[in-house]
């Protein structure tokens, strides 16, 4: 479980993420949305101490991670970067092998544990073991970054626009082997976007935020049909229809045709 | 010398000198690279993410670079002496820049992704450095020290003029002697050096990413190798340590002469006679190739000992002059050949010592003479009393009696006929000067009979020893053939003998019992056993 109190962050004068307070459950995938320059990457960054906070205080597990050795608290976290960070000059299972090494695994250890995630995320690990990064495509390549997010275990996964990069074809291949990794499920995620789809896709709960400040954070179904303000309604209107069906259960016949009167009035207005 | 001999002959005869040679030429290179690794790498490293101390340190080192070579081993005397020392000490400064740059350039050239992905890992400080920033900076650092030691190979050179050795002693032994066979066996290995040692650092620069870690491992270690090669033991020991001009080194009434007549075996190296007599005065040195009438004779306490076995030929300085200037110029001659005998060896000593040691100007030095002698004029007074008119082209080698003499020679041209001067001092060495005279650069320079044999005619050993280094018939012998061979005319000799002499400190001298070439031969023999 992940508590975030009071953080400010201040670059210069100008104030990236202002007094935030929330908690993350063990086990949920939380969402931080918003657009561009609003302070999302930048309060993922601070959990795993890329960036220092100013104020405030920030425990995973009730240890206040300020408190520990970063690089000991780093590799406790997964971290997947939208251009990969992949290292040139390791191979795939190097790459993968990183944080079982800093952890001082044993050989067999790692080289089995490396050979298992190739196979989860698709990529025939006796193709893939001594290949170089720039041999692999980009979706190859999100995929080995996820890989060695993943490979020591780590019970909390921070993940910075990790689809970005990808034109829509690889991302929603990627997406898919994402959401059917079983590892992932008992993980306690927090998953920077400014796609609002991917948000409704991904999050148990979706963290809206703008100008440093949470505008509203809750279920995803809570921010559509129960907006805090004007400024989350706005957000959502471009892609309301979509949002509604995906929401929805398709037999929920009377929910589809409000869905659809909404859409109407829309176009007509 | 035989002057039919080829290159190959040369190299094949002084093999051991040239293997001696490549073998410091390399130590030094190495040395001073590993040492400017040691320091430039940690440096490089230290000021990225530092950019007010980057700005500092790059400046600085760029500053370093921008000193002239010569002149940063002249700095290098006075703090460090003669010998490895120095020259280590320069060619470091200057192989500091390519390699600080080139790090701080390489680090900071590393993506900030990959950067920001290694931390996030969670690896700390130094392993970001070791396992990432230092591998993908990999070959801009390589490019920095390959830089840095086709730079040490080529400033390398200059170690010989204070004693450090290396393949400049070949190469400024060969100008000074009008050598090309000396020059090329000094200045062809140094560039095949260059070239080889900038090829191999190339693969490993181009090494995959794989093999640098292997690499990174396994370079100190040559580099470690390489700069033990300085360490081999060089020559002869004894007890008592020899400095010789390039130039004495070289020639047959020098080093190969003492060792030859005199059987001399002395440890031995190579140093510019600008620093020499210091280093004498120092105790650096015991024994010195000097000249008979240098003024530092005097200043600095030494003794020249006798060459009783009559290895130095005379060396009587006079004017050279091209035929065809004489012949345009017929009042000319009569004008220079005023100083015809003017100047004994004391007289010419005394002068020397003015203007080493007093740190008077040569031209003063010469006005003063003139004066006392009553020769001198004031430029103008009789105007082309020849009617002649045009511009006289004066040279000179680069030390201090030519300069002397060049000044004489300019204040009697000017008051004695309506001709102007134009000075050309420095010309370096005898060969420099010469082919400036044969090739209508300059119109006369003052030179030695004993050089003029030796270094340029290069007599047969029977013509060498019919003349049997006696001055008229040395003279005459250099004269006609200078005439024939070159159309170059020999004035009247000025006087003086600036022969080559062997020279130690008075006290030791005296302390030792060593009076002559052989007294020194002698002990040294018996010191050996």
């Amino acid at each position: 479980m992940i508590e975030v109190k009071n953080i400010t962050k201040t670059f210069g004068g100008f104030r990236a993420v202002d007094d935030i307070s929330f908690s993350v459950e063990a086990g949920e995938n939380m969402i931080f949305l918003g657009k561009s320059g609003c302070g999302k990457t930048t309060l993922l960054k601070m959990i795993n101490r890329l960036i220092e906070p100013d104020t405030g205080e920030i425990r995973i597990d009730g240890t206040v991670v300020n408190d520990q050795d970063p690089a000991v608290l780093r590799r406790k976290i997964g971290y997947v970067l939208q251009n990969t960070g992949l290292f040139p000059h390791y191979t795939v299972a190097e790459n993968i092998a990183v944080v079982p090494r800093l952890l001082g695994w044993d050989k067999d250890k790692i080289r089995e544990r490396t050979r298992t995630l190739l196979e989860k995320l698709h990529l025939p690990p006796d193709k893939y073991f001594s290949s170089y990064p720039h041999q692999l495509s980009g979706g190859q390549q999100q995929r080995i970054g996820l890989a060695r997010a993943l490979a020591a275990y780590p019970p909390v996964l921070l993940m910075d626009e990790p689809f970005g990069a990808l034109d829509p074809i690889t991302r929603a291949s990627v997406k898919k082997d994402f959401k059917e990794l079983d590892e992932l499920r008992t993980k306690t995620i927090i998953l920077v976007t400014h796609d609002v789809q991917e948000a409704f896709e991904l999050g148990d709960r979706i963290c809206l935020l703008d100008k440093g400040k949470i505008v509203q954070m809750g279920k995803p179904a809570e921010l559509l049909y129960h907006p805090a303000n004007a400024y989350v309604t706005d957000f959502f209107e471009d892609q309301r229809f979509q949002l509604e069906v995906k929401m929805m259960d398709a037999t929920d016949y009377p929910a589809l045709m409000r869905a659809f009167t909404h859409l109407k009035n829309r176009t007509n207005a | 010398m035989n002057p039919t001999q080829t290159l190959w002959q040369f190299m094949h005869q002084e093999s051991g000198k040239l293997l001696q040679q490549t073998a410091e030429h390399i130590g030094l290179t190495f040395i001073s690279l590993l040492i400017a690794i040691l320091i430039g790498l940690p440096l490089g490293i230290w000021i990225t993410g530092r950019k007010k101390a980057a700005g500092f340190v790059l400046g600085f080192a760029g500053v370093l670079q921008t000193i002239p070579s010569i002149a940063l081993l002249g700095f290098m005397i006075p703090l460090l002496g003669i010998g490895p020392v120095p020259a280590i000490t320069a060619l470091f400064l200057y192989a500091l820049l390519p390699i600080i740059r080139n790090t701080y350039t390489g680090i900071n050239g590393v993506d900030p992704v990959v950067r920001e992905a290694a931390v996030a890992m969670g690896m700390t400080r130094s392993q970001v450095l070791f396992k990432v920033e230092l591998i993908l900076a990999f070959p801009v650092i390589m490019a920095g020290i390959r830089t840095a030691t086709v730079i040490n190979v080529g400033v390398g050179t200059l170690a010989a003029y204070i004693a450090a050795g290396g393949l400049g002693e070949f190469i400024f032994g060969g100008i000074a002697l009008n050598n090309t066979n000396m020059i090329l066996a000094g200045a062809i290995p140094a560039a095949l050096l260059a070239i080889l040692l900038d090829f191999i650092l190339s693969l490993v620069q181009r090494m995959s990413r794989k093999k640098r870690r292997t690499a990174l491992r396994i370079m100190p270690l040559i580099i470690l190798g390489f700069s033990s090669f300085y360490m081999l033991p060089m020559g002869y020991s004894s007890r008592l340590l020899a400095g010789f001009t390039p130039e004495f080194m070289g020639r047959s009434d020098g080093d190969i002469g003492l060792r030859s007549v005199y059987g001399l075996k002395i440890k031995t190296v190579v140093i510019s006679d600008a620093v020499m007599y210091k280093a004498a005065f120092d105790k650096k040195l015991d024994v010195i190739s000097g000249y008979s009438t240098d003024g530092r004779l005097n200043a600095y306490g030494l003794v020249v000992l006798e060459d009783d076995k009559k290895i130095f030929p005379p060396y009587y300085a006079a004017p050279v002059i091209r035929t065809a200037v004489m012949d345009k110029y017929p009042g000319l001659a009569p004008v220079l050949n005023k100083l015809a005998g003017r100047i004994n060896d004391s007289i010419m000593t005394a002068l020397n010592y003015r203007v080493e040691y007093l740190n008077q100007t040569p031209e003063q030095c010469a006005r003063d003479f003139l004066t006392a002698q009553g020769l001198y004029k004031e430029p103008g007074k009789e105007p082309g009393r020849s009617g002649e008119q045009g511009t006289i082209r004066l040279g000179s080698k680069i030390f201090p009696e030519q300069y002397i003499l060049i000044n004489m020679y300019a204040m009697l041209i000017r008051g004695y006929t309506g001709l102007q001067v134009e000075t050309k001092t420095g010309l370096g060495g005898t060969k420099i000067c010469f082919q400036a005279l044969v090739n209508n650069k300059i119109d006369m320079y003052p030179e030695y009979t004993g050089t003029a044999l030796l270094a340029i005619l290069h007599p047969s050993p029977e013509d060498l020893r019919r003349l049997g280094g006696k001055k008229d018939p040395v003279y005459n012998f250099v004269q006609s053939e200078f005439v024939r061979r070159y159309g170059l005319r020999w004035l009247e000799p000025i006087g003086f003998n600036n022969a080559y002499a062997l020279m130690m400190r008075r006290s030791q001298a005296q302390q030792l019992g060593i009076h002559t070439i052989t007294d020194l031969s002698t002990y040294l023999k018996k010191d050996s056993l």
